[in-house]
């Protein structure tokens, strides 16, 4: 579903390579954990598979389901049914977030030449999946991520995935800032989107969310590149040895 | 088609009455970067004991924000228009429903080509 093909990505204003040759393949069912020490360009990956701008793919390739989505515009990217769970979501004063929500899912919509979706069947799909996160109405009607606690804006990153589902899903560090219970409900909210159609692509530092997520394979990044791969085992001999081992024997 | 000229906003206001007071708030949202805000606020004062405040703010429409939106799938063009009527939203409210719609519509109409 997801190919990344020897991907090298440098920043686009200094002569920093950042990705180093990444190689990874995500099948869809699958959920797959990226996990590694801070620098090692975890998030630079999410931003350049989402298309944010400031960064040169000097190498390599990303296809989607077929397509190379390297050239194409981020709206582009999310119409094919990518996703990107944000670190930290972006506030949005005056646009309530039910205007946001039906905007983004409209433009996708007509992206992909299908109707736009009637008021009645939006309300309804909203009300359904923002009960199973636990966002009332009084949060959809307010402006997106404004005043919302760390706990909310992730919630609501994950409403925002189950609104528009996606095919593949990049979760960045979607547990960061969040206490045990928010936490859980966030996972809830991922496990409950698991389909044999869509694929995730998990970055974290803790394991502690792979407890709850469970993940079919796990990745170790360090200064650019995949170091090792396993199953969710990996993630606990990250957590209770950290990452010198690792990063000893990649050396 | 991007704003080559500066554009100054001047408000105005006259105060007659003892005790009166204002409050002039100027928020500009920049867009592109070949515009510059002016503001200039004209404030008559006919008697000293009036109060008078004005408060100006300038900004520019977060390319953080833009990408979030269209990550989520809009275009660029319609992300700016989504992130400026928020901006504006307050204002448009509180006016009368047939300005509100026009001016609503002016928005529109005036970020139509704006971008890219």
């Amino acid at each position: 579903m997801l190919k990344i093909n020897n991907l090298h990505v440098s920043l686009e204003d200094e002569d920093k390579e950042i990705l180093k040759g990444v190689d990874l393949t995500v099948d869809a069912g699958k959920v797959h954990a990226i996990m590694g020490p801070n620098g090692s360009g975890k998030s630079t990956l999410s931003y350049v598979l989402s298309g944010k701008e400031g960064y040169n793919v000097t190498d390599g390739s990303v296809e989607l389901n077929g397509d190379d989505i390297m050239e194409l515009e981020p709206e582009e990217r999310a119409a094919l049914g990518l996703f990107l769970a944000f670190q930290y979501p972006i506030e949005i004063p005056g646009v309530g977030n039910m205007t946001f929500l039906r905007t983004a899912l409209n433009a996708q919509r007509k992206a992909r030449g299908e109707d736009e979706i009637s008021a009645t069947d939006f309300l309804r799909l909203v009300r359904e999946k923002a009960a199973t996160l636990k966002i009332d109405s009084d949060m959809l009607k307010r402006p997106v991520n404004v005043g919302f606690s760390g706990g909310e804006k992730k919630r609501n990153e994950i409403l925002q995935m189950a609104m528009l589902e996606p095919k593949i899903c990049i979760l960045d560090e979607t547990d960061s800032g969040l206490d045990v219970d928010a936490m859980k409900l966030v996972a809830n909210g991922v496990n409950a989107l698991r389909d044999e159609g869509r694929g995730f692509l998990v970055i974290t530092h803790y394991q502690r969310l792979l407890d709850h997520i469970k993940p079919d394979v796990v990745h170790i990044m360090a200064d650019g590149k995949i170091i090792k791969s396993g199953g969710p085992e990996l993630a606990l001999e990250v957590e209770n040895n950290g990452y010198s081992d690792l990063l000893d024997e990649a050396s | 088609m991007w704003l080559k000229i500066p554009i100054e906003v001047r408000s105005i206001c006259i105060l007659g009455q003892k005790n009166s007071r204002n409050y002039t708030q100027c928020d500009s949202l920049l867009i592109g970067d070949k515009c510059g805000a002016h503001t200039v606020p004209y404030i008559e004062v006919k008697n000293n004991s009036s109060r008078v405040e004005h408060e100006a703010t300038t900004s520019k429409v977060d390319d953080d924000q833009l990408f979030y939106c269209r990550q989520r799938g809009m275009g660029e063009e319609e992300a700016v228009a989504l992130v400026v009527n928020g901006f504006c939203k307050d204002v448009l409210q509180a006016l009368p429903m047939e300005f509100a719609m026009e001016a609503q519509q002016l928005v529109a109409i005036s970020l139509e080509g704006s971008v890219g």
